[in-house]
């Protein structure tokens, strides 16, 4: 497999009031080209903040980046200074889609301004090359009458029409890897699904790698090949997404499916919100894990081998799955 | 207050949340040195009659030998046109203008609260006259009112203070509005109006208990506000009279002098600049910590 | 737009009359006796009793009030107490020298003043944003009356290089001729092409116009770095520096351009500050404006004079906020 985006020890932490907090601690995540990775996690797993460590966006100040690599490419992004990552990452190789259609536009400029700001700065066009690249792109995204709506200011669009337009700038560049954060969250369902079929489209035709993020497995599993599941900064769960959604082994992972709507499904399973009192040590799935013994306060627990790809950390599995 | 734990389950997170606002305000060196500063002013303020080198010197005994003397050891600060030592009327000048400042600040908190409270949470035309009331208090250029107030009422320390009361009283009126017409929208309220408890009864029992945070923050704000207008008003002959050592007078009347007595006017600024920036910090340092669109951990 | 410009202008005609009513009320409350202002001093009773019934003392205060209110739809602002001069004559030759000042300062705020919040919010809590935050709040905090008078300390008594007040050099106003049509001297003179006016006039200007500037500069900045902080944190802001442009476009472009509606609103407010600090400024460098008309008014209780001022410092404020409100108006966000 040709690795695009390899992640190795990476570990970020918080400074908060009470001292640093961990964010993520990742121990190795790969994407290879033109492969689908879905990362899922309820909110405050750290999604986002591995989305925005990539494209070296976290907020300096209040974060720190511990130790790791973020290789892309062979290259390790946190090596690169600010001005490369400008120039020759974000928005030219890595393209990012952000969660709310409603906040991710600039909303005192025009779609043609923000769109046509982005193709000049990484394709160099100007003028009417510019229009038309411009135009031509927001065909790509299927946005109907793209002429006029490079006149239009986001107020004047629709929510999903806002999204396409956000995903035509991700991509007006080439992006060889588009990190997807939780793209449809505040979109209507209808809307959802053109959007994800686009998605599921352009990842097809574009060849592109997509590093996708939801709080919800069902979404995931329409648009990803692979499946990481996170909790509290760590990886889970981790594997082909058939697997992971039909042989999960982690107990949170299954507490992620069960909370999948279904059809006349016989009882819906709730993850309950907190079993025991949190605590620093040993398994951060502890205070919720309704699996839990005395002994998963001892080590916070590896990645164990299931299956080919397949992995989960919990020390009640032993290699190949078994309880 | 039924139990303890009742006690515990409803203040830990508010208290956790003071903390936290502690430790952001102080994390900033420049914000906990003007807390110091502010601290020592209010400690002069109080022993300032006792810890000025010259006591008499701070109203009207003349010591006419020594007059308009340059900084020395015997005269920090030097001496004005009567030969009073200027450090002891300076250390006096603070309480002047913290005591003004507080009684100012006071007074227009008691105008404002009420009918902040009483027109968000009536609502209607109480509503309507009291807001359109403060627009045409609030489309005077700031400053200029005091002066004119303070210009008609005549020139007095207390009028300056009535002047000063008159025109800010509008400026927070709004805010508490404001937050009284969200915590009138709030289930609770609706839930007591909803069993008939009077308006009254929610007015104090909801809606000012709820107002009171924002404007102490807002009150700390306005001192040093305070503190410069009253100065203003003073240099302009409308506040303090002499021989009131009030830190505006003491700069104004130095303009006879001060081209050949430079800290005459020099000194009472300082400590003027000095104490509206230690307020202005901290201020200052209190929004950025409690405005939660910049509040960051 | 226009009908929301003419609902404004409805509005600001009713705070006006409001402000004509406060200023009315308070002038009458207050226990003065403007006829024997009138008359001066040394006055008979004869005369003081002769002046109340010319000045229409002796009506009732809503009679007066009415006749006030008439003349004032004419733009007859009455006559002052010490000069007998009509108020509006004296407005008009006081206007012009404080129009330079609050235009200079205005200048300052807006080329010195943004740009200083621009940099220290993008640099927020790094060495550079600490020192202008403490500028920006130390000279807010400063009194504008005590740097007038320490700049002529150092400029004046000290160094000698720059005059202590007035507008012109004594010999200058006594032997040329100052051309007058905009009432700016220093462009006045420029567009007559007599250089000698002209560096006369800047070298008067330079400190009086510094105490002046310093209040807006460092409120803007001030301003201007919060509205931008708040911006700074929307997810349009992440999401520009995502597609890779320029740190600098991101701020000086994306995000400025999102805080002009807080900035012209505070650009307005400063405005209205300078007006009033001109009072200070213009006693302490006998600079011969309204500043220094209405303190002398102050002085000698002329009530008239000091309603003129009140009302002209009103209108002028009331547009400077509708001049704001408009441009805030242009965001294409709202609706009007």
């Amino acid at each position: 497999m040709n690795t695009l985006l390899e992640i190795k020890n990476l570990k970020i932490n918080f400074k908060t009031f009470e001292g640093e907090k961990q964010a993520l601690d990742i121990e190795h995540l790969q994407l290879g080209r033109g492969e689908t990775l879905g990362l899922v996690g309820e909110s405050g797993a750290g999604k986002t903040v591995l989305a925005l460590a990539v494209l070296g966006l976290l907020p300096a100040g209040q974060s720190v980046i511990h130790s790791g690599e973020i290789r892309f490419d062979g290259e390790d992004l946190l090596q690169k200074s600010r001005r490369e990552l400008e120039e020759n990452y974000r928005g030219r190789r890595i393209a990012m889609i952000f969660q709310d259609p409603m906040s991710t536009l600039n909303p005192v400029f025009t779609v043609g301004q923000q769109l046509g700001n982005v193709i000049q700065r990484h394709r160099g066009l100007k003028g009417a090359d510019l229009k038309n690249a411009s135009i031509q792109t927001l065909e790509l995204v299927r946005l109907s009458d793209a002429e006029s709506a490079l006149q239009k200011y986001p107020h004047e669009l629709s929510g999903g029409q806002r999204q396409r337009v956000i995903i035509a700038i991700a991509l007006s560049c080439g992006a060889e890897l588009l990190i997807a954060d939780e793209p449809t969250r505040n979109l209507d369902v209808t809307i959802q699904a053109g959007i994800l079929k686009l998605m599921d489209e352009l990842q097809k035709t574009l060849g592109l790698s997509v590093l996708f993020i939801a709080n919800n497995m069902g979404l995931v599993n329409v648009i990803c090949k692979h499946i990481g599941v996170l909790y509290r900064g760590k990886v889970v769960e981790l594997g082909p997404s058939r697997a992971v959604i039909e042989n999960h082994k982690h107990p949170y992972t299954e507490a992620l499916i069960s909370a999948i709507p279904r059809e006349k499904s016989e009882k819906l399973k709730f993850a309950a919100a907190s079993l025991r009192s949190e605590t620093k040590r040993g398994c951060p799935y502890y205070a919720r894990c309704p699996l839990a013994v005395e002994s998963c306060l001892e080590q916070n627990p590896n990645l164990i081998p299931i299956s080919d790809g397949h992995r989960a950390a919990c020390i009640l599995l032993r290699e190949g799955g078994g309880r | 207050m039924k139990s303890f734990d009742e006690f515990l389950l409803v203040f830990k997170p508010q208290w956790r949340e003071f903390q936290q606002s502690l430790y952001l305000f102080n994390r900033n060196h420049l914000q906990f040195a003007s807390l110091m500063v502010v601290l020592l002013l209010v400690l002069i303020a109080i022993f300032a009659p006792w810890i000025a080198p010259y006591p008499t010197h701070i109203l009207e005994e003349t010591n006419v030998q020594d007059k308009l003397l340059a900084p020395s050891t015997q005269y920090w600060f030097g001496t004005d046109e009567l030969g009073r030592d200027m450090f002891s009327r300076v250390l006096y000048g603070t309480r002047i203008s913290l005591v003004t400042a507080l009684i100012a600040v006071f007074i227009s908190l008691c105008i404002r609260i009420p009918l902040g409270a009483v027109a968000g949470t009536l609502g209607g035309f109480v509503d309507e006259v009291i807001m359109r009331l403060t627009d045409i208090f609030l489309s005077f250029p700031p400053l200029l009112l005091s002066i004119a107030i303070a210009a008609f009422l005549g020139p007095s320390l207390q009028n300056a203070i009535a002047a000063i009361v008159i025109s800010w009283w509008p400026w927070y009126t709004r805010l508490i509005r404001g937050q009284a017409v969200s915590i009138r929208e709030r289930q609770f309220v609706r839930a007591a109006l909803s069993i008939g408890t009077p308006r009254s009864k929610i007015i104090f029992n909801h809606v000012l208990p709820n107002t009171i945070a924002p404007v102490i923050v807002q009150a700390s704000m306005d001192i040093g506000g305070v503190i410069l207008t009253i100065a203003a008003l003073s240099f302009l002959g409308l506040g303090a009279q002499a021989p009131t050592p009030e830190w505006g007078l003491l700069i104004s009347t130095s303009r006879t002098y001060f081209l050949n007595a430079w800290w005459y006017s020099t000194f009472p600024g300082l400590a003027i600049i000095v104490t509206v920036l230690a307020f202005n910090l901290i201020g200052d340092g209190i929004r950025e910590v409690l405005d939660p669109k910049t509040r960051k951990i | 737009m226009i009908k929301f410009i003419l609902r404004r202008l409805m509005l600001g005609v009713i705070v006006l009359f409001g402000v004509v009513v406060i200023t009315f009320v308070i002038a009458r409350v207050v226990p003065s006796d403007p006829a024997a202002k009138w008359v001066g001093p040394r006055a008979t009773p004869e005369q003081i009793a002769k002046a109340t019934v010319d000045l229409g003392l002796d009506q009732p205060v809503y009679v007066q009030f009415w006749k006030y209110l008439a003349a004032l739809a004419q733009g007859d602002l009455g006559y002052s107490l010490r000069t007998h001069q009509p108020i509006l004559s004296e407005l008009e030759a006081t206007i012009p020298p404080t129009l330079e000042l609050v235009t200079l300062s205005t200048l300052a705020a807006v080329i010195a003043g943004i740009p200083l919040g621009v940099v220290s919010a993008q640099k927020k809590d790094q060495t550079l944003d600490h020192l202008s935050r403490l500028f920006s709040i130390g000279v807010v905090s400063l009194p504008t009356f005590w740097i007038g008078l320490v700049l002529q300390l150092i400029f004046f008594r000290l160094l000698d290089i720059l005059p202590m007040g007035g507008q012109l050099s004594m010999g200058i106003q006594l032997t040329m001729d100052v051309p007058t049509v905009t009432g700016f001297i220093t462009v006045d003179s420029l567009l007559a092409g007599n250089l000698e006016v002209f560096f006369d006039a800047l070298k008067h200007l330079v400190l009086p116009g510094f105490t002046i500037a310093v209040y807006p500069v460092g409120l803007v900045a001030r301003m201007t770095r919060s509205a931008l902080l708040e911006i700074m944190n929307e997810d349009y802001i992440t999401a520009a520096r995502s597609y890779g442009l320029p740190e600098t476009r991101v701020v000086w472009s994306y995000a400025l351009k999102n805080s002009l509606g807080p900035t012209a609103t505070v650009v307005a407010l400063s405005i209205g500050f300078t007006l009033v600090n001109t009072f200070l400024t213009e006693s302490i460098f006998a600079w011969p404006g309204i500043g220094n008309y209405i303190v002398s008014a102050v002085v000698g209780l002329d009530y008239p004079a000091i309603i003129g001022v009140t009302i002209f410092s009103t209108i002028s404020y009331v547009i400077l906020n509708l001049a704001a409100d408009i441009i805030v108006a242009t965001d294409p966000r709202v609706r009007v």
